[in-house]
């Protein structure tokens, strides 16, 4: 039988379901929270920390990321405050320097208000959030890719570079990756790289409801787990 | 030797072994510690070892290999008691006339005395010197008189009472208030209350807990771990079994980084000497307690002295840190309740349990008790290692024991805590060593590291070096660890080539705040520490990079030129032959010339004028 808690969001009470994430919970009520290494069916590992949200105990807010945060009783937390939104926002800057030629990744910086970037641009194929390495691992349980090296070396690839026979090139991989859903424009050519901006209608969106869902065309792009 | 069945047994064999050794009259202690090693200590141990035996005095005189002493900038050091005689920068050659002078007769060799820089007289014994003088050697003196692969030497010295005590007379929950009480606090960074750890871990649920000890260390210039364990491993394998009663474990490991072999050769005598005396295994000394350790060698990442990347590596998975909104003392090595703590930690309970925490609690500062060992290190005359007590200001420890910068330079900066910690500046020099007065100035306590810098030290290339040792470091899976040091390391590099715009430096700080609030993990959420720091107390330096694209220290190659000073050259021709570039021209006896196109800045011309005359602008 499901057990419920209370828990505060953004000053709301919601009765959540206990062992849900605050992410999960936060999405079913239709608060906003930005997010990309999250897939609803997958373990989370908080490696893209879009999600982060602050969590108050004591007076003292501490920022962690909410899909790796479960639901507790009496929990209050803070999902869109200033400073929130600021940390959200340089996080989603680097991302889209990384890897503009992505629509999810532009998507997920207009959500999150990026409005210039203020690094060199870069072309890079992989923001490494994880989500092909654990749908192999999870779902197919076939560990036919993962991470390889560390820290600016890490990438994803078969074990010693090589297709393994039990890849089945079932090809999830490519549908949860976030580089594959086909950016508006076509691509970019590497040095033309910019910030899109293009869906006016979302950029207002974004900008007017930073802090609640409205089914915004934008989450559809970055495979926001509302949608899944 | 036989299994001890009680702690009576284990009374009785301390007390045979001191018997046994009343008739030594004469103790050889040489530092067998890794900084010791390396200026050649193993030889003069071997040649001590042969004259000894050659003048039959094998019985009579004992020969203790130790670990570290401490001063390793005077290595290979040793002591001969009676008489407390130190000897620094010994060589295999003195080993005839230390046996026959010193050890048979008593004599002091003067010339293998420390010599006190300041009054240039030579001193006799370790106290009189001013390195040790205002140390407070808790730890470290225990290192003195054990050869860490002898469990006898331990057992002599005392060691593995605070366990019979523990055992007969303390209930867990007694030994956990007397930790808390201590004040005890992670020696290993963080400096979370040890005792609060244990009682939260006692508490949590499930009756398979383990203890691990973190000697993973990797601070670049800190080994205060290494010299903890490689020199007393007993020591901290009691504070373990200590630990492991009092929280309910049964199981413990000792992770240790692989690029220690002494520390791991040394951990593992001790661990199988342990065993065959029955000190770990079933039912210790006829008690209920049964506990064993492994030794876990870590792979050479930096990221796994991360409490969740260590135990990932335990369980043999990818040293990678995971989020801990449940915290390790809950969910800890293969999902159980695990206590982990620092080598130091560990080493500090037996003497609580032995001493009483209001010992413990009567040496340092109302946050912070007890001692800390310091990793002295950088452009600093007497490097090693050094204990003081808590609340030390960081002047005493940089100046009076340190004894100031190399060369008569001015000291400028002093970088505590490692690549996670900070720089803090000279006015900044009175305040105490201190957990929480350190986070406060933006720096931290860290493992104890101290790098000293000198007037030559550039801060931002300070900056650029830590930036690239974590950027090689970080484990990769989280975004702004990743990419944020990324892309600081890419702005400070901007900056030191010459390229740095105004408008960077707000970028700096603001990625740098980012960055530590929102990554997953410590490494992550300290790493910008070190931009914060220098950016803080230094800012100057940064503004005359990209302002007036000068580098003050003369350290960034894009930013400086060399200018010889035809005044003071005298035309000798000795820069001419050592520029490997060929930038270099001039007649003989006239003053010579540097080519900018051709020079590589390289400054082997500098280090080699004789006259002072080339200069850096």
């Amino acid at each position: 039988m499901l057990q419920y808690v209370n828990v505060s969001i953004d000053g709301a009470i919601i009765r959540a379901v206990k062992g849900n994430s605050v992410l999960d919970t936060a999405i079913e009520y239709g608060i906003c929270i930005p997010h990309l290494c999250h897939v609803p069916y997958l373990s989370d590992i908080g490696a893209c920390r879009l999600c982060i949200v602050e969590h108050v105990v004591n007076g003292r807010s501490e920022i962690t990321t909410s899909c790796t945060l479960n639901v507790e009783e009496g929990m209050v937390i803070l999902t869109n405050t200033d400073k929130i939104r600021k940390l959200r926002r340089n996080i989603a800057e680097l991302l889209v320097a990384q890897a503009p030629n992505s629509r999810a990744i532009q998507d997920i910086a207009l959500r999150c208000g990026v409005k210039e970037v203020r690094y060199p641009f870069r072309n890079e194929d992989c923001v490494l959030c994880g989500r092909c390495v654990r749908v192999c691992a999870e779902v197919w349980k076939a560990q036919a890719i993962g991470f390889v090296g560390r820290g600016k070396d890490r990438h994803v690839d078969y074990p010693f570079g090589v297709r393994p026979d039990f890849c089945k090139q079932c090809g999830s991989c490519i549908q949860l990756c976030p580089m594959t859903i086909t950016p508006c424009d076509g691509p970019m050519k590497p040095g033309e790289e910019r910030l899109c901006g293009k869906c006016e209608s979302q950029l207002m969106i974004a900008d007017q409801t930073p802090d609640h869902c409205v089914w915004c065309k934008l989450g559809e792009g970055f495979g926001c787990g509302r949608y899944v | 030797m036989s299994r001890l069945n009680s702690s009576r047994e284990l009374e009785h064999l301390r007390e045979r072994l001191r018997e046994q050794r009343q008739n030594i009259a004469t103790t050889v202690m040489v530092c067998g510690g890794t900084g010791c090693r390396a200026s050649g200590s193993s030889a003069v141990i071997d040649a001590i070892r042969d004259e000894l035996s050659r003048q039959g005095l094998d019985l009579s005189v004992r020969l203790c290999v130790t670990g570290c002493h401490g001063f390793c900038e005077q290595g290979p050091v040793m002591i001969i008691e009676p008489g407390n005689v130190f000897y620094c920068h010994v060589s295999p050659e003195d080993a005839f006339e230390i046996v026959s002078q010193t050890v048979m007769k008593g004599e002091v060799i003067e010339r293998l005395l420390y010599t006190d820089p300041v009054s240039g007289e030579r001193v006799q014994t370790e106290s009189e010197i001013p390195f040790y003088r205002a140390q407070d050697r808790q730890l470290l003196s225990q290192n003195l008189m054990v050869d860490p692969c002898s469990i006898e030497d331990y057992i002599v010295a005392g060691g593995y009472s605070a366990l019979t005590k523990v055992l007969n007379a303390m209930a867990p929950e007694e030994i956990i208030k007397e930790v808390k009480s201590s004040g005890l606090r992670g020696r290993g960074g963080g400096g979370f209350p040890t005792g609060r750890k244990w009682s939260e871990c006692q508490e949590a649920p499930g009756d398979e807990k383990y203890v691990v000890c973190n000697a993973d260390e990797g601070d670049p210039g800190a080994y205060m771990d290494r010299c903890v364990l490689e020199g007393n491993p007993h020591l901290v394998l009691e504070g373990m079994m200590i630990g492991a009663w009092a929280i309910g474990a049964w199981k413990g490991y000792v992770y240790v980084r692989n690029e220690y072999p002494l520390a791991v050769k040394h951990s593992r005598i001790a661990v199988e000497q342990a065993r065959e005396l029955g000190l770990l295994g079933d039912n210790i000394l006829g008690s209920s307690f049964s506990f064993d350790v492994d030794i876990a060698r870590g792979g050479g990442a930096f990221v796994c002295g991360e409490s969740t990347a260590l135990m990932a590596s335990i369980e043999g998975k990818v040293g990678e840190p995971r989020p801990k909104d449940v915290h390790t003392v809950v969910d800890g090595l293969y999902h159980k309740p695990t206590t982990l703590n620092n080598v130091e930690t560990w080493a500090n309970v037996p003497s609580i349990i032995l001493n009483g925490s209001s010992w413990f609690a009567s040496k340092g500062t109302q946050g912070s008790k007890g001692t800390k060992i310091l990793a002295l290190t950088g452009r600093i005359k007497n490097t090693g290692l050094v204990e003081v007590a808590m609340g030390t200001p960081v002047r005493t420890v940089v100046f009076d024991i340190g004894g100031g910068a190399l060369d008569g330079k001015q000291v400028k900066a002093v970088q505590t805590g490692g690549p996670s910690g900070g720089c803090l500046p000279v006015d900044k020099f009175d305040l105490p060593i201190d957990f929480d007065v350190l986070s406060e100035a933006g720096s931290m306590m860290g493992s104890g590291g101290m790098v000293v810098m000198d007037e030559e030290t550039c801060m931002v290339d300070v900056a650029k070096y830590f930036l690239t040792f974590l950027q090689d470091e970080s484990c990769g899976k989280c975004v702004p660890c990743r990419l944020g040091i990324d892309r600081m390391l890419e702005i400070i590099t901007d900056i030191t080539e010459g390229r740095g715009r105004p408008e960077q430096l707000d970028l700096l700080e603001e990625l740098a705040d980012t960055v530590s609030q929102t990554a997953l993990c410590g490494l992550g959420k300290t790493a910008p520490n070190p931009v914060l720091t220098t950016l803080r107390y230094f800012r100057s330096e940064y503004e005359a990079h990209i302002n007036e694209k000068r580098c003050p220290a003369g350290v960034c190659k894009a930013l400086i030129t060399y200018l010889i000073d035809p005044d003071k050259c005298t035309g000798c021709g000795v820069c001419l032959r050592a520029c490997v570039h060929g930038a270099i021209t001039g007649g003989k006896k006239q003053a010579h010339v540097i080519d900018a196109q051709l020079c590589q800045k390289c400054g082997i011309c500098r280090s080699e004028c004789r006259f002072d005359a080339i200069r850096v602008a």
